[in-house]
């Protein structure tokens, strides 16, 4: 069927007012999530790493991760800034820019990078099999079993942690930091903060890091700038850092901003129950209603045309039946005439003939009432 | 058909135009990087033409000039100065090509006019030339970066300067009298230039930048065409950190001479007789001037807006003049070098002291007692005895009495070595030369009258390791306090591992110590097993 322009405008109308009239759903819920209570967190100081790359010996010990190509203590890795890699859930990069402005920072500085366990993780959130989930303990953790490989998470990582088995032909896995969790509950320390010598990393409840690191920072304000990284960005991670120099200069992103990566998905997504079920009963409604009321106006029509039809047919039947009557007074009267003419006629010369003729007449009458 | 072809040919242009942009823009391509900074071309000489300032909001970005460029492009034509600048008695009128700013339309003429018409030239007599584009010249973001330094007046260039006037003092000093209008010279009143010529040019006053510029300069200029051999005139002599390291550098320099006093007690009554002010309640403090001006450059890293006393604008109440700043802070502030704590403190941050010092968290919360060290002089036995003696040997008197003699104690009592075995699950113990390390710091500051002072009693030093426990001959372990670690009612106490790694490597790293490496376990613990 052919649809009019302004039918057309009006279904996408009515849909879209539709949409805006049902209330935007919040990621968790519509306040700001801070973490679970008593939350575990790692906070990591750049000014006591020494780069000697002990946490990641001690993340390959306790995860019983292969073998790296380079020993651990082969610090000429630390030319090429490197990222995690399916073998390696962390590891270090050196930094050799450290122009803080007027403070000067002896030396390289270093950086251990790794999963940040976000509070609001945006792997959790793109992962549609649920293989991820923040525990209350603060580590986001995997679950092969459920993945299918899909690698969404690798996408919508903003810290591009998450890695691949690309190299594995059947059940390939995500390989992440995972906070050494079943270390953690037990209450035992991750591995690499385990191995750390000069403490750069610190274990304890995020609270309580954040106030550390507070105090970090008034305690010697010319070392440290000014910030806590991951306090708030992406809405907060678990892993928290402080740096001598800017974070940019450390490799960490500044432009990320403090919404949670659910929060920037949740409007969208909010609005899919709403398209999906309020829009097929909506727009069939409107199309029923309106198929309706066309089948109702044509009914309407067909029926106004059927009576003028007859109205019109009864007028000419009864116009035709006036005429007929007419023509048949004519007629009467003429047979009238006649017969008086004839009777007349037969009385002047013939009296007897006049009697036979008066039953012709009255069999001669019409006697039909026709429409 | 051809319809289907036309559209498929216009999609396919369409999205190849689409790849070249983003292509050839790189933008929004995630992780790409910008244009690398050190591309950008390092001068000294940079000068933003903004006069036209003066006339209202400017229509263009401020042109970039490179005074250098220019100046060496001329000299190749045997042009000088007077090529862009006037002489107006005697003396280069720093504006362009004018004596003074007039109306908007003429002093705009004259930078076009003028500059256009001169690159026009050059690139005419086929060499390179500037830019003839308005675009090419008023640039908002030119691919330059400034590595222009100040450069000031020290004692040895200072007196370098008075030796070639002769002494002359009138030279350069001068004052200004605001009824007859006139520049004069007073004798006893010299000081530097900045004391009135500020950042800016004010009504009647150039700005520093203007008059350092018209006075070194010009002199220079006329020493060099008359002796051959004057000081810089180019930025870059001056203004160049390369060059300026170039400049000669006298180790002696005798004493200026400015009628200042040897030894003094700091004033804390702006007039009157030393010991007048009833207010200020605590000791006084007696200052050895003489020995004060050998620690810094120049006069000015103290006396920054007069030569006076510093209570004449820091009373204890604070004014005005003094920004509000009371005689308390000026003398007390930290991490600031015109106050005297604030200087004792920065002098720590040396790597010598930065070892024990970097990690001793900066606050002013000390032991009363220590006040003591600087706040000797009763107030009113300094009273009586002013009645007969002079300040200033009251003052050396109090200063002798203070001996800044560092003490530690006898060798026979500091081992020679310390086994460090408290963890050896993974690593040997750890032979630490012990006295070694003592001796060296020892050494370290026994250097400077300050650092003895202070280090006088012999358990301080010991107390840059030993922190954090009461002083003796045989201070507490590490391991009496050091436990394990992120424990959250502690939460600044590293466990002892951490304790013993941060305390010998921070320290190496402050004091700037490469042997031994600290990622190279093995040069003070050997692997196990």
């Amino acid at each position: 069927m052919s649809i009019t322009r302004r039918k057309f405008l009006g279904w996408l109308g009515a849909a879209t007012a539709g949409t805006t009239l049902g209330k935007t759903a919040g990621a968790a819920s519509n306040k700001h999530f801070s973490g679970y209570a008593k939350s575990m967190g790692v906070l990591f100081d750049n000014t006591r790493c020494i780069g000697c790359r002990k946490c990641e010996e001690g993340c390959n010990t306790v995860n019983q991760l292969p073998a790296p190509d380079r020993p651990f203590d082969d610090l000429s890795v630390l030319d090429t800034q490197r990222r995690t890699t399916a073998k390696e859930y962390t590891i270090v990069n050196r930094y050799d820019d450290t122009d803080a402005g007027h403070v000067k920072v002896l030396g390289p500085l270093f950086r251990k990078v790794q999963c940040n366990h976000c509070l609001e993780p945006a792997c959790a959130s793109a992962c549609f099999v649920r293989a991820f989930t923040k525990t209350p303990k603060g580590a986001v953790i995997y679950d092969a079993s459920v993945c299918v490989g899909c690698r969404y998470c690798m996408i919508a990582c903003p810290f591009e942690i998450p890695t691949y088995e690309y190299d594995k032909a059947l059940e390939p896995r995500i390989m992440k930091c995972t906070m050494c969790y079943p270390r953690i509950v037990k209450g035992l320390l991750p591995g690499c903060v385990q191995a750390c010598p000069t403490e750069a990393l610190t274990f304890g409840r995020r609270e309580n890091l954040l106030k550390d690191a507070r105090e970090r920072i008034l305690k010697f304000p010319d070392r440290y700038v000014d910030h806590i990284y991951g306090e708030n960005e992406m809405g907060g991670t678990s892993w928290l850092y402080l740096s001598a120099v800017p974070f940019k200069k450390i490799g960490l992103r500044e432009d990320l901003g403090v919404t949670p990566a659910p929060k920037l998905t949740s409007g969208a997504l909010s609005a899919v129950p709403i398209v999906v079920g309020l829009w097929p009963v909506l727009l069939t409604g409107i199309y029923a209603m309106s198929k309706r009321k066309e089948k109702i106006a044509n009914e309407e029509t067909a029926r106004a045309v059927a009576d003028a039809v007859e109205q019109t047919n009864a007028a000419a039947a009864a116009k035709h039946a006036k005429e007929m009557e007419q023509v048949q007074k004519l007629k009467q009267k003429e047979i009238e005439n006649a017969v008086k003419k004839a009777l007349e006629a037969a009385a002047r010369p013939k009296p007897e003939e006049a009697s036979d003729t008066q039953p012709e007449e009255a069999d001669q009458k019409p006697s039909e009432e026709d429409s | 058909m051809r319809k289907g072809r036309i559209r498929l040919g216009r999609t396919g242009i369409i999205l190849i135009a689409f790849t070249v942009t983003i292509c050839l823009t790189g933008t929004g391509i995630y992780g790409s990087k910008g244009p690398s900074e050190s591309a950008a071309q390092k001068r000294a000489d940079i000068i933003r033409i903004d006069s036209m300032k003066t006339f209202g909001k400017l229509e263009r970005p401020p042109v970039t000039f490179l005074h250098q460029k220019h100046t060496e492009a001329l000299a190749k034509e045997n042009k000088d100065c007077s090529a862009c600048h006037l002489v107006e008695n005697d003396r280069l009128v720093p504006k362009y090509m004018r004596l003074k700013d007039t109306a908007k339309q003429e002093v705009m003429d004259t930078y076009h006019l003028n500059c256009v018409a001169c690159h026009k030239e050059t690139a005419d007599a086929g060499q390179k030339s500037g830019p003839v584009v308005c675009g090419e010249c008023h640039k908002d973001k030119p691919d330059l970066v400034s590595i222009w330094q100040p450069i000031g007046m020290d004692k040895s260039l200072h007196y370098r300067h008075a030796k070639a006037q002769d002494q002359k003092c009138g030279r350069c000093h001068h004052q200004y009298n605001e009824v007859t209008k006139k520049l004069y010279y007073a004798e006893g009143k010299e000081a530097t230039c900045r004391y009135c010529h500020k950042d800016i040019t004010e009504e009647n006053r150039i700005s520093f930048q203007l008059a350092s510029h018209l006075a070194c300069i010009d002199c220079h200029r006329k020493t060099l065409a008359k002796f051959n051999d004057a000081g810089p005139i180019s930025c870059d002599g001056c203004h160049d950190p390369v060059q300026q390291k170039l400049i000669e550098k006298l180790k002696d320099v005798p004493r200026l001479k400015c009628n200042q006093p040897d030894t003094v007690f700091v004033r804390t009554a702006k007039s009157g007789s030393q010991n007048s002010n009833p207010v200020s309640r605590m000791k006084l403090v007696p200052f050895n001037h003489k020995a004060h001006e050998n620690y810094n450059d120049t006069c000015r890293v103290c006396h920054h807006a007069n030569l006076n006393a510093c209570v004449q604008c820091h009373t204890q109440q604070g004014t005005k003049e003094g920004n509000q700043v009371t005689l308390e802070a000026s003398m007390h502030r930290l991490n600031i070098n015109t106050s005297c704590l604030g200087c004792h403190d920065l002098s720590q941050r040396d790597p010598k002291c930065a070892g024990c010092h970097n990690r001793i968290a900066r606050t002013r919360q000390q032991d009363p007692a220590a006040c003591q060290a600087c706040h000797m002089a009763d107030v009113n036995r300094v009273a009586e005895s002013m009645q007969h003696t002079a300040e200033k040997d009251l003052a050396a008197m109090m200063l002798d009495s203070r001996i800044p003699v560092a003490h530690t104690f006898a060798e026979s009592d500091i081992p020679e070595n310390v086994e460090i075995k408290t963890l050896s699950n993974q690593y040997g113990p750890v032979k630490m030369p012990h006295r070694k390390i003592v001796q060296t710091l020892f050494g370290n500051i026994n250097d400077n009258q300050l650092v003895r002072y202070f280090h006088r009693d012999k358990n301080t030093l010991c107390q840059g390791c030993h922190h954090n426990s009461p002083t003796a001959k045989k201070p507490p372990s590490c391991a009496s306090c050091h436990g394990r670690p992120f424990d959250e009612r502690e939460p600044f106490k590293p466990g002892i591992k951490a304790a013993y790694h941060r305390q010998c490597m921070e320290c190496h790293g402050a004091m700037g110590i490469e042997k031994p490496v600290a990622t190279n376990c093995a040069s003070c613990h050997q692997k196990k097993g």
